[in-house]
């Protein structure tokens, strides 16, 4: 299954909604992506650190330096009451947009 | 909202820490890549450069996430670089708006200086607006100024005695003490005034150090205490807290000081030459008693009972003018007392002037704004090309905006800074040119309120500007930037509009200060011009005071004749006479009561005692008669010498061998009538004067009026030598002297009209060149802009005069309207200063004519570059161009 380039503005709702099944660090949250999207989803790393700290500025993700497995620090972030709000209010637009697609591209 | 500021807040203040954090998160990221690269079976080598490569560089993702993070501080610091290398990359653009601005900028705080010292800083006395001047000025006059606000010490007793509705009222009269101490080889004299005990509490001030007078100090005998000027007691008494009870070594007697006044502590009637030291005033004996001499010389201050209007106490003032009126009808004839606030008497005089000056220096800042606005619009548009690829790559509007605007103030506050140098070198010329009598002249200082308003201006100057091109981009596309069309659309033909406007306003405001830059100059000239009777060139004068009275020790006049045959007999000294009772162009003069045998006229009339050549030294010519010569001795026959003013007065132009008589002088014939002189000034009118020969009197003072052929500084040395021949240094009849060129005394005069025409001069060359290069500019680009389309008319056989033609058609439509305009304004404005004009009327048709004149020429002149440039396109290269 070849890779797909994300759409723009998709991003933040696929970290929002990795975000609401726990907290997690950034490389976590990569992994997890490509993972869900049986790898079919690449989310570009150099994107994503920009758009955490984007979600933070907005109040969507809280952040904090905690240690982790292997004795480092990590920055590990947590999903807000306003971030859930936000994936709730996107994943219903997102369904709304994709159903639409299909309706055209299929001809339904 | 409020965690994003939070958020922002903390990147910038803990910028490290954040900037650590974030590189320990992508180092983590990396490590926990790599390992996952190598459990796939990767080599460390190559799990490494994939897990980079995924990441798409570290150091773009840093700046990235700082980008996010921080406030743009950067972005503005880098603008500012930015900004800094487009105006040294454009230096005659740079050049022009940085003079324009200095020169503008550099006129309005040095004029504003003045302003804030004269009219605008509130006068250093507690509660300033309860203090009023008192006057009793001739019912003629309209408001009183100078000598008109002076009052007899008769009055200012009764009034004080009489009056209920001053908390206080008090007086102080001009003086100096000259002050020698012991060791010293030259006196120092030292602007005095004396005041009565209440002075000081009534202007609510107290002494910084000591304390002041007590009504114990106005009795003869204990009046010799005084309280000194922070000035004074930092220049001689190297600010000793200790100077209390010491003595200020004055010639005539020695005062004990008891008080030191505050630094700002100053009179209400300062001038140029700030007081030094208080004494106080002690009535003389017939203050109380109103006899035969008129003596006006005390300023009175009062200070308003709480609840007390000006007007009220006007009319109670007036109410006891009114009775003083009835018990001596012969003296209070004709006065009337007027109340008016301190403030306004102090300013009256000049506060047209400066007002004029004040709009004078606007209208030259409104052109040098308008003038910038243009020279950035026009800067906007071949900037439009550079902006649109910005806009294309993806620069917000907020950041075209703030690229502009960073650019306009650092050139504003830049020119602004240079203005504010340029001021702080020539508000020491300025204050220096001041007229003598100018009140608080040595306040005249840049101070933090002018640095204040400059800074102002400059960055109120600066976001106008920089606000001028945006407009231009509001609703354009990017594209049409991008292109970099010179084809005119509409939005262009609205710039050209705005330039129009541009152009004509600044071509009215040059109008409006080149006519008042023409009237002012006429006036100085026309003043200048003024036969005065007298020739004030090549005269030098001493004035001799001795300073003590005569007595059997001291002879009196003997000193000062031999000094003056000592001095006759001078090589370089063409002339010299002695004066007396004052000099002309001086301002001092004294009138004496005469009265005329056979009584068909009797008053005052100014006299001086003077020495055979006195008319000759003056160059005053003799009409009739004779002239006064060595015959005239003490036991000769008693003369007297009148000016056709007075012969026409008294005697009906026939005054020969008529008689009069002066209770000081006797009865004398008159022998001689000579030519009027201008005795108080080319402004003032002449008035009838009386000579009598100076052997005739006991006068002991006088001024040495030398007419010198040499070089005044050769002479000075051996004038010198004579002086002290005579008046031995240290012998019986010490002496003061004042050294002037009688020319100096004229440039007193005619300082404010000097200081005026120079200034109005100055700010209308400004406004004009200013204005000229505002015309050039927009000619320049109008020709731009239409280069294709001249190009065209050229190609299809349109002669190159017509294409100048049209140019300079343009020119005369904007250059015509602003000349109306400008006209206009200046025919309304100039009716406000006409009571500071001389010779010449507000609406002259000549200054007029030759204002319109020049503006014409000087518009030609701007205009001729751009028609040449038109004339001269070259049809290939303007087709090719695009």
């Amino acid at each position: 299954m070849p890779k797909t380039d994300l759409l723009q503005g998709t991003l933040d709702l696929l970290i929002l909604r990795i975000l609401a099944l726990g907290p997690n660090h950034g490389w976590g949250i990569s992994t997890r992506i490509r993972q869900m999207s049986k790898e079919g989803l690449n989310a570009s790393q150099g994107s994503l650190y920009p758009a955490l700290h984007r979600l933070e500025l907005n109040g969507d993700v809280r952040s904090a330096m905690k240690p982790s497995e292997n004795n480092r620090r990590s920055r590990v972030y947590t999903i807000t009451a306003a971030g859930r709000r936000r994936l709730e209010a996107e994943t219903q637009s997102w369904e709304q947009f994709a159903l639409s697609m299909k309706r055209v591209l299929l001809g339904e | 909202m409020v965690h994003r500021v939070v958020a922002r807040i903390r990147g910038l203040m803990h910028r490290s820490q954040a900037a650590a954090e974030h590189d320990e998160e992508l180092e983590f990221h990396i490590e926990q890549e790599i390992a996952a690269n190598v459990a796939r079976g990767m080599s460390a080598f190559e799990a490494r450069r994939v897990a980079l490569a995924a990441l798409g560089g570290v150091t773009q993702t840093k700046e990235s996430v700082r980008d996010i993070r921080s406030v743009r501080v950067d972005a503005i610091w880098q603008d500012a670089r930015h900004a800094f290398r487009a105006l040294i990359a454009a230096p005659s653009f740079s050049g022009v708006v940085l003079a324009v601005l200095m020169l503008s900028v550099g006129a309005s705080v040095s004029v504003f200086s003045i302003v804030d010292a004269v009219i605008l800083r509130p006068l250093p006395y507690a509660q300033p607006d309860r203090l009023v001047a008192l006057s009793e000025p001739e019912r003629t006059n309209g408001f009183p100024t100078g000598n008109d606000l002076l009052v007899s010490p008769q009055e200012f007793f009764d009034w004080r005695e009489r009056q209920d509705v001053f908390a206080g009222l008090a007086a102080s009269a001009w003086g100096e003490i000259t002050i020698k101490a012991p060791g010293e080889d030259f006196p120092e004299r030292l602007p005095t005034r004396s005041v009565t005990a209440n002075y000081f509490e009534v202007l609510g001030r107290t002494p910084l150090v000591g304390r002041s007078f007590t009504t114990e100090n106005e009795v003869a005998g204990r009046q010799h205490v005084a309280v000194i000027s922070h000035q004074l007691w930092l220049r001689r008494f190297a600010g000793d807290r200790n100077v209390i009870g010491s003595q200020l070594p004055g010639q005539l007697a020695a005062f004990e000081i008891i008080g030191v006044m505050p630094p700002d502590f100053r009179d209400p009637d300062d001038t140029a030459e700030a007081v030094q030291v208080w004494i106080p005033f002690v009535p003389p004996s017939d203050a109380r008693i109103r006899g035969n001499d008129f003596g006006y010389y005390l300023r009175v201050v009062a200070r308003l009972r709480d609840r007390v209007s000006v007007a009220s106490a006007q009319s109670r003032m007036s109410g006891i003018m009114k009775d003083l009126a009835v018990e001596y009808p012969r003296w209070i004839e004709g006065r009337v007392a007027r109340v008016e606030s301190l403030d306004s008497t102090v300013t009256r005089a000049v506060r047209t002037w400066m007002l004029m000056l004040l709009g004078a220096v606007c209208c030259v800042l409104l052109i040098a704004t308008v003038n910038l606005a243009n020279l950035m619009l026009a800067r906007g548009m071949a900037r439009r090309q550079e902006l649109g690829v910005r806009a294309a790559l993806g620069a917000s509007r907020a950041a075209l905006v703030r690229v502009l605007l960073v650019e306009s103030i650092m050139l504003s506050v830049s020119g602004a800074a240079l203005g504010a140098g340029l001021a702080w070198m020539s508000v020491g010329y300025v204050r220096a040119s001041l007229p003598a009598d100018f009140p608080h002249a040595a306040d005249v200082a840049i101070n933090l309120r002018v640095l204040a308003m400059t800074m102002g201006v400059a960055v109120a100057i600066g976001v106008a500007l920089g606000l001028a091109p945006v407009r231009q981009f509001v609703g354009a596309t990017t594209a049409r930037f991008a292109v970099g069309s010179q084809r005119a659309s509409s939005a262009d033909r609205g710039a050209v509009r705005v330039r129009g406007w541009l152009v004509i306003a600044e071509v009215a405001l040059a109008v409006v200060l080149l006519v008042g830059a023409a009237l002012f100059v006429t006036s100085f000239v026309r003043v200048t011009r003024i036969d005065l009777g007298l020739d004030h060139r090549n005269v030098l004068t001493l004035r001799l005071r001795p300073l003590v009275r005569p007595t059997d020790a001291n002879p009196g006049q003997a000193p000062l004749l031999r000094t003056l045959d000592r001095v006759r007999s001078i090589p370089g000294v063409e002339l010299a006479a002695l004066g007396g009772n004052g000099l002309p162009l001086r301002g001092d003069l004294l009138t004496e009561d005469f009265s005329i045998p056979g009584g068909v006229a009797d008053g005052d009339i100014a006299l001086n005692q003077v020495s055979p050549d006195y008319f000759r030294t003056l160059r005053i010519p003799l009409r009739r008669g004779r002239a006064f010569t060595d015959a005239d001795t003490e036991k000769s026959q008693a003369v007297v010498i009148l000016n056709e003013h007075a012969a026409r007065r008294f005697f009906a132009g026939n005054a020969l061998g008529k008689t009069m008589r002066w209770k000081r002088y006797g009865e004398r014939t008159v022998v001689g009538v000579v030519g009027d002189i201008h005795y108080d000034g080319p402004e003032e009118p002449t008035r009838p004067q009386a000579f009598i020969p100076i052997v005739q009197t006991k006068t002991s003072a006088a001024t040495l009026i030398i007419r010198t052929r040499a070089e005044t500084n050769n002479v000075l040395p051996i004038i010198g030598q004579a002086i002290s021949a005579e008046y031995p240094p240290g012998g019986v009849a010490p002496l003061h002297i004042d050294v002037q060129p009688l020319g100096h005394y004229f440039g007193e005069l005619v300082a404010q009209r000097r200081v005026n025409m120079r200034l109005l001069g100055l700010f209308g060359l400004l406004g004009a060149g200013v204005a000229l290069v505002g015309i050039y500019g927009v000619l320049a680009y109008l020709v731009a802009q239409r280069t294709r389309e001249i190009g065209i008319r050229l190609a299809l056989g349109a002669r190159p005069l017509v294409i100048v033609r049209s140019v300079l058609a343009l020119t005369g439509r904007y250059v015509a309207a602003g000349l109306f305009a400008g006209t206009l304004m200046a025919w309304m404005l100039s009716t406000l200063v006409r009571g500071l004009l001389f010779g010449v009327q507000p609406h002259d048709p000549a200054v007029y004519f030759l204002v319109l004149i020049t503006v014409c020429g000087l518009a030609a002149l701007a205009a001729l570059v751009p028609a040449r440039r038109a004339a001269s396109v070259d049809p290939i290269v303007a087709l090719r161009c695009e």
